[in-house]
């Protein structure tokens, strides 16, 4: 069981335009969240005000029992953890983007086996692809999956993913979107993504839309 | 002390037809550079004459608060020159510059003069000006080229560090890979020097020592020790500024880039 708390997220940009305005986040695992809205409302925004990677005002951040402050933030990112948009790359082998955060000091003696290893990418259907291959060889989609396969390896108790299914084949996202609900559920956790396609909002536990810089509650009302 | 030959006024008037011919070459070819060839010339003439003006007075009063009062105009000169010389600037950058001079000259020229040369009395401008001149100069080499290669590497692979940074790295985890990339980078010219010493060519400081006639063995172990001292003068350097500058670049909240020189 994990009990989230975030907020209130409140962000400005430099031009003055508020973009986040009070928002307040109050989650408990399991639990699967889709946040979509119109491009440019501050999705992405809200992401990284979440995990602490920009300037945000946020007024608490909460883990069960314990609070982060900015001192903190990265032992918090170890536990609510964004798979960026885009699916970023370390530059190195397929194995080496799985397991670099292993070897942080925040990893809390996290450890991941070879079979999960192999589980894990023959979900997404990357099973094929070997583990000292050079990621540069890899397509846009491939990395992605690789970036779902990352985070669920990695095991936060909060996965929080922007937009995670981009530039996958329908039959692949469906498959991505189930593998990152199961873990909600298997492992007990949150999960937060930010996704266009309202046919997966609506499978969702919760579907809040971000407009004008509040969340509404789509589904369930 | 040993003997060479005296250089005089009408020595240097000679020596300015060497320019006079580099002057020709760019004229003939049309390079267009001769115009700063004599700007350059006659800076370095006045730069140098003031120079020996002011060591000539330091070294006649012989204080040591004269000596380390020089000493701290050549290191915030060079400190500058550091930041002026590097590509980007981020808000700091001075004082990150200056600190890292001054830790890693002071640490490097200190124990040269003081535990190795054991200069005495401890302040001799004799030794102190030109051998703190020399941590001055390589360092701030040193400092650039990392800080170069710091700021490049943030830039290029600042996706990464965002990467590493969302899956709980601390700071310095995250910039771990650049930091050593960039003290590598910073070392890399001492390495190159000491490599071919000897070989390729005489160290400035060694010829200028054999010159004023110094025993040559005496010169190599001079020269030993000033490579050595700077080797570590820019190792030491070179760290520092890498871990100062990744602090500003990367905060709790994440990159701050820098901006690009105007």
């Amino acid at each position: 069981m994990a009990d989230f708390e975030c907020g209130p997220i409140n962000y400005k940009t430099r031009e003055g335009l508020h973009i986040l305005q009070g928002i307040h986040l109050r989650l408990s695992s399991p639990a699967m969240v889709v946040i979509n809205g119109p491009s440019g409302c501050g999705k992405s925004t809200l992401l990284r005000a979440i995990t602490g990677l920009n300037n945000a005002e946020v007024a608490l951040r909460r883990l069960d029992q314990e609070r982060f402050d900015e001192r903190t933030l990265s032992a918090w990112r170890a536990k609510v953890t964004l798979l960026l948009q885009d699916a970023p790359c370390l530059e190195g082998s397929v194995l080496e983007n799985l397991t670099f955060p292993f070897d942080f000091k925040n990893s809390g003696g996290r450890m991941c086996s070879e079979t999960s290893i192999s589980n894990r990418l023959g979900e997404v259907d990357l099973g094929h692809i070997p583990l000292d291959a050079d990621v540069r060889r890899l397509s846009g989609g491939e990395r992605h999956r690789l970036g779902i396969v990352r985070g669920l390896l990695w095991g936060p108790k909060v996965l929080i993913a922007d937009e995670p299914l981009s530039g996958l084949e329908p039959e692949l996202a469906d498959k991505c979107f189930h593998v990152l609900m199961d873990y909600a559920r298997m492992e007990n956790a949150i999960v937060i993504c930010v996704l266009h396609e309202e046919r997966f909002a609506g499978k969702a536990d919760q579907w809040l839309k971000l407009e004008n810089g509040t969340l509404h509650r789509i589904n369930p009302l | 002390m040993a003997h060479y030959i005296e250089l005089t006024p009408f020595d240097l008037f000679l020596a300015v037809g060497l320019i006079i011919i580099a002057a020709a070459i760019s004229v003939a070819l049309k390079l267009g550079i001769t115009r700063s060839l004599f700007m350059a010339s006659a800076r370095c003439m006045l730069q140098l004459g003031a120079m020996g003006l002011i060591l000539k007075k330091i070294f006649q009063i012989n204080t040591p608060l004269l000596v380390l009062g020089w000493l701290m105009i050549m290191l915030v000169f060079a400190g500058r020159e550091a930041v002026r010389r590097s590509k980007t600037k981020y808000k700091g950058i001075n004082l990150d510059a200056l600190a890292t001079m001054t830790v890693s000259s002071l640490v490097a020229g200190g124990l040269v003069t003081q535990m190795v040369i054991k200069v005495s009395p401890w302040y001799d401008p004799q030794y102190l000006i030109p051998i703190f001149g020399m941590v001055f100069g390589n360092s701030l080499n040193g400092i650039c080229l990392c800080l170069d290669r710091l700021t490049e590497y943030v830039r290029s692979r600042g996706r990464e560090i965002e990467l590493m940074l969302a899956f709980g790295a601390t700071r310095s985890e995250a910039m771990r890979r650049g930091a050593r990339q960039a003290v590598r980078t910073g070392m890399i010219p001492i390495i190159n020097n000491m490599t071919v010493a000897g070989i390729v060519s005489l160290p400035g400081m060694m010829t200028g020592q054999i010159v004023a006639g110094a025993s040559p063995m005496q010169a190599v172990a001079y020269q030993i020790v000033i490579m050595f001292m700077i080797a570590a003068a820019n190792a030491l350097g070179s760290m520092s500024i890498a871990t100062l500058a990744g602090r500003r670049l990367v905060s709790n909240y994440g990159l701050q880039l820098p901006e690009h020189k105007k």
